[in-house]
């Protein structure tokens, strides 16, 4: 049995979204999805568990308060600037860098995070892509035996792909 | 036409107001009612009995909750025209509007403080000369006046628009990604912007002018804010309390719904101690005594600081902890919660702003005050009915929302 791969194109989210709803119901796994738009139906109809971003995001949050307090309590022990006759140590201005920095390396940590669990930069293009998926159309490729392929199809058709193709792989 | 707006215009046909029961039953009315003779009761008593002071202050910090809850939530009805929020159908712009008629009760109220404005304002038995042009009866009550009084008429004249078929049929047309009506277009940002000119003139005039010495200059917009914040918690509360009183599968049953406003309840609780935060670290910077001393009496001395310490754990602490997660702002009980204890928390804030300045050694609260605020709640509640009867309308008729499957 060889294996085929179908390419099919949506123009409409929530037909995609039907069509992968549909697939999995009938225990299709292996597929992957093209969209040229983050898409919540279709994300929702692949139904992945959530992203492990916020952990990294979190992680970058909290070193970046530690690191604010650092910069805040260490550079005020080093030079004991007395502002004001106020307290050497004191929450109002430092509670400004601790905030900024958290911001800040919260920030930088999700990007570098989600560019790591995305696998960007990639120097293959996934089998089946088509450059109209990243212009206005939502594809589906199906990689399954040449025996199932009709099945498949008409499931396909059904959801209302606008083209589906199949082509020996 | 495409099938969408043709399914909109089919349904909009179909949801005729029909003969609903009030949402609000006989008892309620009754009790709102007995409320609000209660109050007037307590106040009068007081005034005739030598608590006229504390009367007053009871009054004015009660007006200006109320009065900020009021316009608050309806200038959250003009954000969602000027976002293009569909999220929830016509509903929550009914919910916003729903409470506009306390505009024009406070706006009468308003003038009531005239007869109390020598125990209110310490600048009527005192004037001040640097400041006795600005600072005068005549022309406080001129202009606050006027300013109430504009601010009502610009929100009813947005409600009138908001309330017809063309605004109607826009909230409803999920799938279209037209601009709002045009007179919604004109209407909606007018009321924004008079929003923050008018309540930060109030927040000048009602609250800051009663330590004349003390000025911060973002005080206006943290005072308004905290009206917009309350008056999405109001929004939010009342969902949730209607959610179970309007049947099977009513619009606040939808957990995006709910999950909307618990999202805008943390966001601005957020907005709202930034805001405190901001004036807090510049006067605690510059450490001037004619600017300290407005803070160091609520916040570092007794009897307040213990009060304001309460005000920061209703308004930011519980909301930006418990509604952080999608589960709890998605959970009616949780949400409701969070946003009554809000509630009480800002009105503990405007209590903590506006009577330190009249009484500073001791914390005034007993019976006339509880009572006197138990009307203003009646009172409040009263002029909420006929907006929460349509609000019930739209949230039992079935309409499209805007589809975000979170």
């Amino acid at each position: 049995m060889s294996t085929v791969a179908i390419i099919s194109s949506f123009a409409d989210d929530t037909q995609c979204a039907n069509a992968i709803e549909q697939l999995r119901a009938a225990q299709v796994g292996d597929f992957n999805t093209f969209s040229p738009i983050p898409s919540h139906r279709i994300e929702r109809a692949i139904g992945r568990s959530k992203s492990p971003v916020r952990w990294i995001v979190l992680a970058g949050g909290i070193l970046g308060v530690l690191a604010g307090l650092a910069i805040t309590i260490g550079t005020t022990y080093e030079w004991r600037l007395n502002a004001g006759g106020k307290p050497l140590l004191s929450w109002p201005p430092f509670i400004v860098i601790c905030f900024e920095l958290m911001v800040l390396l919260g920030g930088i940590f999700g990007f570098l995070g989600v560019m790591m669990l995305s696998g960007v930069p990639t120097t293959e293009m996934e089998p089946g892509y088509d450059g109209r998926f990243g212009e206005d159309r939502f594809g589906i490729v199906v990689r399954c035996d040449e025996a199932e392929a009709a099945r498949i199809e008409l499931v396909l058709k059904e959801s209302g792909a606008e083209e589906v193709v199949r082509e020996g792989a | 036409m495409s099938t969408h707006l043709q399914k909109a215009h089919r349904e909009r046909g179909a949801m005729k107001p029909r003969a609903v029961e009030s949402v609000v039953g006989t008892s309620t009315r009754a009790v709102a009612g007995a409320m609000i003779v209660l109050g007037a009761t307590a106040f009068m008593l007081a005034l005739s009995r030598g608590g006229a002071a504390i009367a007053w202050q009871a009054y004015l910090v009660n007006l200006l909750f109320f009065l900020g809850v009021a316009q608050g939530a309806l200038v959250a009805s003009a954000s969602f025209y000027l976002t293009q929020a569909k999220w929830g159908g016509s509903t929550p712009y009914r919910l916003g509007e729903a409470f506009a008629p306390f505009l024009w009760v406070g706006f009468f109220l308003f003038f009531g403080l005239y007869f109390g404005r020598s125990l209110i304002f310490p600048w009527v038995t005192h004037p001040i000369a640097q400041k006795a042009a600005w600072l005068n009866t005549p022309f406080l009550f001129a202009r606050d006046g006027i300013g109430l009084g504009v601010m009502a008429a610009a929100s009813y004249a947005f409600i009138r628009v908001s309330r017809g078929a063309d605004a109607r049929a826009w909230t409803i047309a999920t799938d279209d990604i037209q601009l709002p009506p045009h007179s919604i277009r004109v209407r909606a940002p007018l009321v924004a912007v008079l929003f923050a000119v008018v309540y930060t003139l109030i927040a000048f005039d009602l609250v800051m002018s009663l330590a004349p010495v003390w000025r911060s200059t973002l005080f206006g917009w943290y005072f308004f804010a905290g009206c917009f914040w309350s008056g999405l918690t109001a929004m939010a509360l009342t969902a949730v309390v209607l959610r179970s009183r309007l049947g099977e599968n009513n619009l606040f049953t939808n957990s995006t719904v709910l999950h909307d406003f618990g999202k805008m309840v943390f966001a601005f609780s957020v907005f709202w101690i930034y805001l405190l935060f901001a004036q807090y670290i510049v006067i605690w910077y510059g450490d001037l005594p004619v600017e300290t001393f407005f803070v160091v009496q609520r916040v570092h001395h007794l009897p307040w600081s213990p009060l304001s310490a309460a005000c920061l754990v209703l308004i930011w602490l519980i909301p930006f902890t418990v509604l952080m997660s999608v589960r709890a702002k998605k959970t009616p009980v949780i949400l409701g919660t969070v946003a009554g204890l809000g509630l009480v928390g800002m009105w503990l804030e405007r209590y903590v702003l506006v009577v330190p300045s009249l009484s500073l050694d001791a914390v005034p609260f007993g019976p006339t005050q509880f009572l006197i605020s138990i009307g203003f709640l009646g009172a409040f509640l009263v002029s909420a009915m006929p907006g929460l009867n349509r609000v019930a309308q739209a949230a039992t008729s079935g309409e499209p929302v805007g589809d975000d499957p979170e």
